[in-house]
């Protein structure tokens, strides 16, 4: 089973009204933490419940462990630890309950985990889960979906409401579970300094358009600003902002073509640093959002 | 948050790597630069077993892809070995090489100084005394313990 992709998607596309999401070409393996990242209301919770068969695409195909919604969808739903945006049905029930009810549907549950996860948590097992902190809810049901014996957690904002410090023990959780490589992990976040400490690789949703699925570390690599003494030609290879002044600053998607060509231009880069993920997703939705004008004008 | 550090791991020396978020610098080199520092330093000798790239991903809770290209490029500068089956150890490394590595940064450090200097518009005279002022308080700083 660890040959080929855990999740498979193509040409997928889902509309509801006038918010269209895909389409969306995808494909995970096994062993990475992806996150996907993008505004509230870009599809971000769309995608996910397409994942756990929960809305069916208008169009394109999902695939994960190589098998298809609806025939093995038991066989699929065993290896996937799923934490929906909200847990439903959770209210009146309290961690041990939960658990009981949960393992029942999971053969390789792992109740070891569960508790240890639960204590580690510092969730009390006997409180409903209504009367939890908004954190503990978050953490509650990540216990849930990660002692299930899955191969793959589906996290939709599994750290939204949970406080900085139960927050990095929920990252290193995560990072756990992925182990030796054979499980793998799909989280939505809006946290950026989660994506740049955990994820493998970052699949960037907006407005329903999926701009990208990137290696995270390539991707920081891949955009610098630069500050600069002078003014440099038009068309510069790589610049994709600039903010004139003195220094002028510029941002670049090419950085070794860029100062390439300021050096031939004669133009010193007085200092040059990364871009953090923020911005590079900014430039990400500019160009999108310019390739859509152009494609109707 | 902003911090993590090895906790020790079953298959490998414990390595103090720390992982800061607000260092701009890509985490990848973060890892990099302290094992070198490490590795010149002396404290992990040649032969040391080093966390294969998913356990140390794990203890920092960082991405194996991170974890993976800082010892790719360690391995790419002779710092450290990957034998199939043996796993992940520092390597050793030869007189050379060591010298070259010391004088490297100290080398970058001098010649940022002298950009940081000529961009404020001091002339060489000027700069030759900055820095035969800064090693006199150097020395005296260090109550004449000669390093």
């Amino acid at each position: 089973m660890m040959e080929g992709s855990v999740i498979s998607l193509k040409d997928m596309r889902k509309s509801y009204g006038d918010f269209e999401l895909g389409p969306v070409d995808l494909e995970i393996e096994p062993g990475y933490v992806v996150a996907v990242v993008g505004p509230n209301g870009s599809g971000k919770s769309t995608l996910f419940r397409m994942l756990m068969n929960l809305a069916r695409p208008d169009e394109g195909t999902v695939s994960l462990f190589g098998g298809a919604y609806p025939d093995d969808e038991v066989e699929i739903k065993q290896k996937i630890g799923y934490v929906p945006e909200h847990s439903t049905g959770h209210d009146e029930m309290n961690a041990r309950a939960l658990g009981e009810f949960v393992s029942h549907w999971y053969p390789a549950w792992n109740e070891g985990r569960y508790r240890e996860l639960i204590e580690h948590s510092e969730i009390e097992p006997d409180k409903k889960f209504r009367n939890l902190s908004k954190g503990m809810q978050r953490r509650l049901a990540f216990a849930l979906a990660a002692a299930t014996g899955a191969e793959l957690l589906l996290l939709d904002e599994p750290t939204d409401g949970v406080d900085p410090f139960a927050r990095r023990e929920m990252l290193e959780d995560i990072s756990r579970f992925v182990g030796d490589g054979e499980n793998t992990v799909v989280f939505a976040t809006h946290v950026m300094e989660e994506v740049r400490r955990i994820a493998d690789y970052v699949a960037f949703l907006v407005d329903g358009d999926f701009l990208g699925f990137y290696e995270k570390d390539a991707l920081l690599d891949g955009w610098r600003t630069m500050w600069i003494e002078g003014e440099p030609d038009t068309p510069t290879p790589g610049i994709v902002e600039k903010v004139t002044g003195s220094p002028t600053r510029l941002v670049t998607d090419s950085p070794e073509e860029t100062e390439a060509a300021l050096a031939n231009q004669g133009i010193r880069v007085i200092r040059d640093g990364p871009l953090d993920l923020e911005e590079i997703l900014g430039h990400l939705m500019a160009r999108s959002k310019g390739a859509r004008e152009r494609s109707i004008g | 948050m902003s911090e993590t550090s090895t906790d020790g791991n079953a298959n490998g020396t414990n390595i103090p790597v720390r992982l800061s978020m607000e260092d701009p610098e890509p985490m990848y080199r973060q890892i990099e630069s302290q094992l070198r520092d490490f590795i010149l330093g002396g404290q992990l000798p040649p032969g040391t077993k080093l966390p294969s790239v998913r356990a140390l991903a794990k203890d920092l809770a960082c991405s194996v892809i991170t974890t993976r290209r800082a010892y790719q490029d360690l391995e790419g500068e002779g710092f450290i070995r990957t034998r199939q089956g043996m796993g992940t150890m520092v390597a050793e490394i030869t007189e050379d090489r060591m010298s070259r590595h010391r004088r490297e940064p100290v080398e970058g450090a001098f010649r940022a100084a002298i950009r940081a200097g000529r961009r404020a518009g001091f002339s060489e005279t000027e700069l030759r005394e900055i820095f035969s002022e800064a090693l006199e308080d150097s020395k005296s700083n260090a109550q004449g313990g000669d390093r």
